[in-house]
């Protein structure tokens, strides 16, 4: 049964068709991203998303699901990212090797982080292997594996132990920000680029704004009326901030300077700050477009269904449009034409993934329908 | 063939570095003698030489060299498209090359580098994230990767210059030197218009900013030249790309060691 259009699904396909756009650097249309005003981008919207998800799939006080279950459940998922980010990693770097062989320009291979699994095949694929090892742009997805690895311990304490949940991640999340933690890269040098000591605070924060009525997340829901007054100046602040440059001097501010600056791998509070403005003004906004606009709505719910599949074909298409850009000269005429065609095979894959759920559940309730005689 | 060639390199410029190692003072006086008799400018290896042509112009490095006499340590952030991990077998890439063959020029320097690369990244971010990195790490110098992702995602040579003079007085206000390194050389786009605009751009900059590029792209290019290597031939522009990240760790060396010691005194543009 295919769920009925949502603001959850809405945002998510929302998300990910800006991260299709953001992720072909220099595309005309990447400065009509909501990037471009906001502080925060598509990929913390993401990650909360995917923190409120989950919070759905436990179930409610009345009907929660039974622990075993959700726990293998979630072990599914583990499994089916972590398989989705070695597929769409290793077709990246046979997309760049043909295209660096082809055009006969090495420079290709250094795209997107791919040199050491050329130049160092053995330590890279471990690294691919161990996740430590992340092309660009196709990092987001080792931090969905470890959040959501850490899910069925979240699960666990928000069961038996609800109200330590918030402090201990967000206990967490300030002292990766005061110290500076973030796990390393190997064998590359750097970092991850998203934290996930970080970023689990905004999953974490998703799970529970997604609670029950009586819970925070419900007192929340109920008065974002009030909330607008807030969030709206914070998001108009943060759109002049970006639009006009004005971020205070990153050297001049006081320690731990993680706390002042907006940066995106320990995703701070300035960003944080902002990115839960913005999303009070999409909570609000939903339902107008849906009631307005319903085949956007019904569009954008659909690629939010199907956000795994969505994500791992629109992270091999941005790589293909890059390649494309980089043998055409460049045109607004071409870079249209990678949006339409872009957004059209996103929608291909949503409805192929869910043309092929409902034929295969179908043809699950015929076998038991013929068992059952 | 590719790792050989890199150790071949790398055990050369250690072979040809081996004097200044060999005979270096004590490691406590080693600064201060280094200041009263710096040490000679040290020599590339010979797949990095590149007769006739000055690839490394000598422009000062003042943070730099304060840094090296109240300190005695330098801190490197290394920032733009990341060189690959491979480029030395022992897993580390070229910025490990630099600072191993800095420490080994200059006894008793303690050279700390911190790669903040990106790989793929444009100028507008990395320039972004650069001044964040700046106020984390609180560098002496950084080291630019930039151009090549620009030129190849079409970015126009007006916007990249703007962004990338913005940066660089970002970083002189602050009290941070900085080297940039350009762009690679690919021979197929040896007649690109936009490839070599964003060149053009980054060759002005530093000019106009009396600030050290390192000419990788004319390096490369002479490098194939001398080998006589066809465009047609897939594998050597593959091998020549992998070489060229040694030879950018011995240029670098020889930029930083000739900014602070050989031409400490006085400063005069070059062209």
């Amino acid at each position: 049964m295919i769920r009925q259009p949502n603001a959850v699904d809405f945002w998510r396909g929302f998300a990910l068709i800006t991260i299709f756009i953001n992720h072909i650097p220099g595309l005309y249309f990447e400065t009509f991203t909501h990037k471009n005003v906001s502080i925060s981008d598509s990929a913390d919207l993401f990650v909360f998303l995917a923190g409120w998800a989950l919070r759905l799939s436990v179930g409610g006080p009345n009907d929660p699901t039974p622990t075993g279950r959700l726990l293998s459940r979630l072990g599914g998922r583990v499994v089916k990212i972590y398989s989705a980010q070695l597929l769409i990693s290793c077709l990246a770097i046979a997309m760049l090797a043909k295209a660096a062989a082809y055009f006969q320009n090495p420079l290709l291979l250094e795209w997107h982080n791919a040199a050491a699994i050329f130049y160092d095949p053995i330590n890279a694929h471990l690294g691919l292997v161990l996740l430590t090892y992340q092309l660009g742009y196709f990092d987001i997805l080792p931090l969905y594996v470890v959040l959501m690895m850490l899910a069925p311990v979240l699960v666990l304490i928000y069961r038996f132990a609800p109200g330590v949940l918030l402090p201990l991640s967000f206990s967490i999340y300030a002292c990766a920000l005061i110290f500076e933690v973030c796990p390393q890269s190997w064998p590359t040098s750097g970092t991850w680029f998203f934290n996930p000591l970080a970023w689990q605070f905004l999953f974490v924060l998703g799970f529970l704004l997604a609670g029950e009525e009586w819970a925070p997340g419900g007192f929340l829901r109920r008065h974002m009326r009030a909330l607008m007054y807030i969030a709206a100046p914070l998001a108009v602040i943060g759109a002049l901030m970006v639009q006009f440059n004005w971020w205070p001097d990153p050297t001049a501010v006081p320690e731990p300077k993680l706390l002042f600056i907006a940066e995106k791998t320990y995703m701070t509070p300035v960003r944080l700050i902002q990115f839960l403005s913005l999303l009070v003004l999409f909570s609000a906004a939903y339902p107008y477009v849906a009631r307005r606009v319903p085949p956007l709505s019904q569009f954008l719910s659909m690629l939010g269904r199907n956000s795994l599949n969505v994500f791992c074909v629109g992270s091999l298409l941005s790589l293909g449009c890059q390649i494309l850009r980089f043998v055409y000269d460049r045109s607004v005429m071409i870079d249209g034409a990678i949006l339409i065609i872009g957004i059209g095979v996103l929608g291909l894959t949503a409805w192929v993934s869910e043309w092929r759920g409902a034929t295969s559940s179908s043809a699950r309730s015929a076998q038991s329908v013929s068992y059952g005689r | 063939m590719a790792w050989s060639n890199v150790v071949v390199s790398k055990v050369g410029t250690i072979c040809v570095l081996w004097p200044l190692i060999a005979f270096a003072p004590p490691t406590s006086t080693a600064l201060a003698q280094s200041a009263a008799t710096p040490p000679e400018e040290p020599p590339l290896s010979k797949e990095c030489q590149t007769p006739g042509v000055k690839l490394v112009l000598d422009k000062p490095l003042p943070h730099t060299l304060a840094a090296l006499k109240e300190r005695k340590v330098i801190k490197i952030l290394t920032i733009g498209a990341s060189a690959s991990a491979g480029m030395d077998p022992s897993g580390g890439g070229y910025q490990d090359l630099i600072e191993e063959m800095l420490e080994r020029t200059v006894a008793g320097l303690d050279v700390k580098i911190i790669d903040r690369g990106i790989s793929g990244e444009l100028a507008s971010n990395a320039a972004q994230r650069l001044k964040t990195e700046v106020a984390l790490t609180e560098p002496d110098l950084v080291l630019w990767q930039v151009g090549s992702n620009d030129a190849l995602a079409q970015i126009s040579a007006d916007e990249f210059s703007e962004t990338v003079t913005d940066t660089i007085h970002w970083l002189k206000e602050h009290n941070v030197d900085v080297v940039l390194v350009g762009l690679h050389y690919v021979s197929n786009l040896r007649n690109d218009p936009n490839y070599q605009a964003i060149r053009a751009a980054l060759t002005r900059i530093a000019d106009s900013e009396k600030i050290i590029r390192i000419s990788r792209y004319e390096a490369m290019e002479i490098m194939e030249r001398m080998r006589n290597a066809s465009p047609s031939q897939r594998f050597d522009a593959f091998a020549l790309t992998e070489e060229g990240y040694s030879c950018i760790a011995e240029y670098v060396v020889r930029a930083i060691t000739s900014a602070i010691f050989l031409k400490r005194p006085k400063f005069q543009p070059t062209n």
